[in-house]
C-alpha cells in the first residue's frame, strides 16, 4: 500500500485520529486483561516437572460444583432486578414523556436522577443505616410490634432485590424516556383516528415504538447486576454468595486465580448466550413474517384479479 | 358517504379564539376543498370534524348523527396527515391493516382488503416493505390507502401534498380526484394552495385570514364571480382597480381617477351597488387582450407601456403601466411558435376586456 492510500485511509480520518487513545485504552486495560484471564483459566503450572500445560480442569471444577449454582443465582438476581426495574420505570417514564407538561419535566427528572450521582457505595451504605437493628425502618416497624424486638431487616434476599432496583432504576428509567420523549404526537392521533382506544394505541404503537429504549434499558441494568457485588454483600450479608461476591474471594482471599478467571470466562458467557438466544429469536421472527407474506403471496396468486 | 355539518363552532387555544362561532355544510359525495392562508384555522376546522380537537361550543354532525361528543376512534371519519404519520415499527401490509386489526377481522378478510387497498393506489407488491423504504409519493399512498380500507364515511386530507414536488402533485391531484369520482366518499381536502383547490374539488370554501368563510362554491364560481377582494386574490391573479359607480339608464359604469370611464355590468344588483358609491372592479389577467394594433369590439379599452414580461411557457405574463400610473397585469397564451406580432418591453400597448369579464367588488 502506498503512503498516499495509507494516508487517505487513516491520516485523513479524523475520527480514526480521535479514537486512538479509546482504542488504546480499551485494547491495555479490557482486551489484554481479558486474554491473560482466559490464558489463567486454561493452563496450570507442575510444580515437579517446572513445566506450564493446557487444561480444562478448572471449568470442570465450576460446572461439578457449587459455582454454577452460583452463576446461574447472580443471573437470576439480575433478571429479576431488571424485571421488577422495568416494570417500576415503564409507568414512571411513560408518564414524565407523555403526561407531564413541559415545564416540570426536566425539574421531576432531574429529581428522580440525582440520587444516583452519589457513589453506589454511599447508596448502599444508606439503605443499611435504614434497614439495621436501630435504623429508622426496623425501628418504626417494631414501634408498631410488626417485627419482633430482635429482628432486623438486613440478610435476606428481598432486602438485596430493595437495594438493587433502587439503585439501578435511574438506569432503566432514563432510556425509556429518551424513547418515549421523542415519540411524535401525529403517531398517536393516526392511531386513535384508525380506531384505536388509548389502550390499543398502546399496545400497538406506543409500546412497540419503544421498545429500543427498554432493551437498552434491560442491558445498562442487567449487566451490571449480574456483576454487581456490593449490595449483595453489604445487605445480604454472608449468607447469600453471588457471582461477583465469589470472584471477589478467588481473587483476594483464596488466591485462587486459575479457578477465578474460569468463574469470570463461564459467567461472562451466560450473556453472550443469552444474547446469542435472543439474536436467534429474531431470525425467527423474519422466518415467520416472511412466512406470513408467502401466504398472502399465494392467496394473491389464487384472486388474479385482485393485481392490476 | 355522508354529510359534515359544523354549527356555530367556536375553539380556542392557548386563550387565542382560533375559529369563532363558524358554521359550514359539505354535501355528501363531494370533493371539498378548504383553501385559506396559513394560520386562518382552516387545520384546526379539520381537527374538530376528525375529533383530534374538541369544541369550545357549538356543534358537529356526521349526516344526521351529532358527533360532537363522539371520541374520535368511534367516528367513522379518517385523515390523511400532513406528516403521513405510518407506523415506522409496521410494514405497509401492517400499515393498511391497522384499523382492520383493531377491529379484529378475519386475516382473509384482512388479506382481501389490504390487497384491494393496495392495488387502488398502484402500491401492489409493496407490503413487505417499511414506511422508511418508500418515497415521498408512496408513503402517501400507503397513508391513503390506510385511511380508505377503514370505510369511512369521510374522509380528511391535511395537505396532503405539501411535501410532494409539482409533478408528482399534479399526478397525485389526479389520482384523488379519480379516487374519489370511483368511491364517492364525501373528501374534504384542506389546503392553503389555491392550484391544489381548484383542480381537485368539486365544491371549495375560502377562509380569510380571521377565520370566517368568505365564500363557497364550486371552483368556477369562485374564480369567475369572487364575493369580495380577498377571494379574487386568494384564488388566481387578478387586477383590482379602485372606481367611484355610476348608473346610467339601468347601464353601470365605473369612473377611476385619470383612466376615465369603464363599462360594466352585474349580473346579480347587490345593496351596496348605489349611485355614487366607491368599489373595487376586478378583472382576471387572462380576460385582457394585449395588441399592439388598435381593435373593435371591445367594451372597454385601455393604453399604457409594458415595463415587464415573464414567460411562462404556456403562456406570458405582462406588466403594463396605465396613464394613471397604475399597473394593469395580462396573461397572453403562447398559442403559436411564430406570433404575428411580438411584443416587447417599453412597447406602448392597447389593452382590450368586455364589460361581462369585470366583476364588481364591494368598498
Amino acid at each position: 500500500m502506498s503512503m498516499k492510500a495509507f494516508r487517505k485511509i487513516f491520516a485523513d480520518e479524523l475520527s480514526f485520529v480521535f479514537s486512538c487513545p479509546a482504542i488504546l485504552w480499551q485494547s491495555v486495560f479490557l482486551y489484554v486483561p481479558f486474554l491473560l484471564l482466559v490464558g489463567y483459566s486454561i493452563t496450570d503450572f507442575n510444580e515437579t516437572t517446572g513445566t506450564w500445560f493446557l487444561t480444562l480442569a478448572y471449568y470442570k471444577q465450576i460446572f461439578a460444583s457449587l459455582y454454577i449454582q452460583i452463576i446461574f443465582r447472580s443471573f437470576f438476581l439480575a433478571a429479576l432486578t431488571a424485571a421488577i426495574c422495568f416494570a417500576i420505570a415503564y409507568p414512571v417514564a411513560y408518564f414524565l414523556a407523555l403526561k407531564v407538561p413541559k415545564r416540570f419535566k426536566t425539574i421531576l427528572l432531574f429529581t428522580l436522577i440525582f440520587p444516583s450521582w452519589t457513589s453506589l457505595i454511599v447508596q448502599v451504605y444508606a439503605w443499611f443505616f435504614l434497614l439495621e437493628q436501630n435504623g429508622i425502618i426496623s425501628t418504626v416497624l417494631r414501634f408498631f410490634h410488626l417485627i419482633s424486638p430482635t429482628q432486623h431487616l438486613l440478610n435476606n434476599y428481598f432486602t438485596i432485590v430493595v437495594g438493587m432496583v433502587s439503585c439501578f432504576l435511574p438506569f432503566m428509567i432514563l432510556p425509556i424516556y429518551a424513547v418515549l420523549e421523542k415519540m411524535e404526537k401525529h403517531y398517536l392521533e393516526s392511531s386513535a383516528d384508525l380506531g384505536a382506544n388509548r389502550f390499543e394505541t398502546f399496545r400497538r404503537v406506543i409500546f412497540p415504538m419503544s421498545l429500543p429504549g427498554v432493551y437498552a434499558g434491560v442491558m445498562l441494568v442487567f449487566i451490571p447486576s449480574f456483576g454487581e457485588f456490593a449490595i449483595p454483600t453489604l445487605l445480604g450479608g454472608a449468607k447469600y454468595i453471588f457471582w461477583g461476591s465469589a470472584i471477589v474471594d478467588k481473587f483476594l482471599r483464596s488466591r485462587d486465580w486459575r479457578l477465578g478467571s474460569a468463574l469470570v470466562i463461564v459467567g461472562i458467557m451466560l450473556p453472550v448466550l443469552l444474547t446469542a438466544i435472543v439474536y436467534a429469536f429474531k431470525k425467527i421472527r423474519i422466518y415467520l413474517v416472511t412466512r406470513k407474506s408467502k401466504q398472502y403471496a399465494d392467496y394473491l396468486s389464487t384472486h388474479k384479479e385482485l393485481w392490476g | 358517504m355522508k354529510s359534515i355539518r359544523l354549527e356555530r363552532v367556536s375553539k380556542s387555544y392557548q386563550g387565542e379564539l382560533i375559529i369563532d362561532n363558524l358554521s359550514l355544510e359539505i354535501k355528501a359525495g363531494h370533493f371539498f376543498a378548504l383553501l385559506g392562508p396559513s394560520g386562518c384555522g382552516k387545520t384546526t376546522i379539520l381537527r374538530l370534524i376528525a375529533g383530534l380537537e374538541t369544541v369550545d361550543s357549538g356543534r358537529i354532525f356526521l349526516g344526521d348523527q351529532e358527533i360532537t361528543h363522539v371520541p374520535i376512534y368511534e367516528r367513522k371519519i379518517n385523515t390523511v396527515f400532513q406528516q403521513y404519520a405510518l407506523f415506522p415499527h409496521l410494514s405497509v401490509f401492517e400499515n393498511v391493516a391497522y384499523s382492520m386489526r383493531i377491529k379484529r377481522f378475519t386475516t382473509e378478510v384482512i388479506n382481501a382488503k389490504v390487497a384491494d387497498a393496495l392495488k387502488m393506489v398502484r402500491l401492489s407488491g409493496f407490503e413487505g416493505k417499511y414506511p422508511r423504504n418508500l418515497s415521498g409519493g408512496q408513503q402517501q399512498r400507503v397513508a391513503l390507502a390506510r385511511a380508505l380500507v377503514a370505510e369511512p364515511d369521510v374522509l380528511l386530507l391535511d395537505e396532503p401534498l405539501a411535501a410532494l414536488d409539482l409533478k408528482l402533485k399534479e399526478e397525485m391531484l389526479t389520482e384523488l380526484n379519480q379516487l374519489q369520482d370511483k368511491l364517492k366518499t364525501t373528501f374534504v381536502y384542506v389546503t392553503h394552495d389555491q392550484f391544489e383547490a381548484l383542480t381537485v374539488a368539486d365544491q371549495m370554501a375560502i377562509m380569510s385570514p380571521q377565520g370566517d368563510i368568505e365564500q363557497q362554491g364550486t371552483p368556477k364560481e369562485i374564480y369567475e364571480f369572487p364575493v369580495s377582494c380577498f377571494s379574487a386574490n386568494f384564488v388566481g391573479n387578478t387586477n383590482i382597480i379602485e372606481g367611484r359607480l355610476h348608473i346610467i339608464d339601468k347601464a353601470y359604469q365605473i369612473e377611476v381617477e385619470g383612466l376615465g370611464l369603464f363599462q360594466v355590468y352585474a349580473p346579480t344588483e347587490k345593496l351596496w351597488m348605489i349611485r355614487g358609491c366607491r368599489l373595487f372592479m376586478s378583472v382576471r389577467p387572462e380576460k385582457v387582450l394585449i395588441t399592439k394594433k388598435p381593435k373593435e369590439g371591445f367594451s372597454n379599452h385601455l393604453q399604457g407601456k409594458v415595463t415587464d414580461i415573464i414567460y411562462y411557457g404556456r403562456s406570458t405574463q405582462y406588466r403594463v403601466r396605465l396613464q394613471n400610473g397604475q399597473h394593469l397585469l395580462v396573461f397572453e397564451q403562447n398559442e403559436e411558435h411564430f406570433p404575428q406580432e411580438s411584443i416587447d418591453w417599453d412597447d406602448e400597448v392597447h389593452l382590450y376586456f368586455q364589460k361581462e369579464n369585470v366583476v364588481l367588488l364591494e368598498h
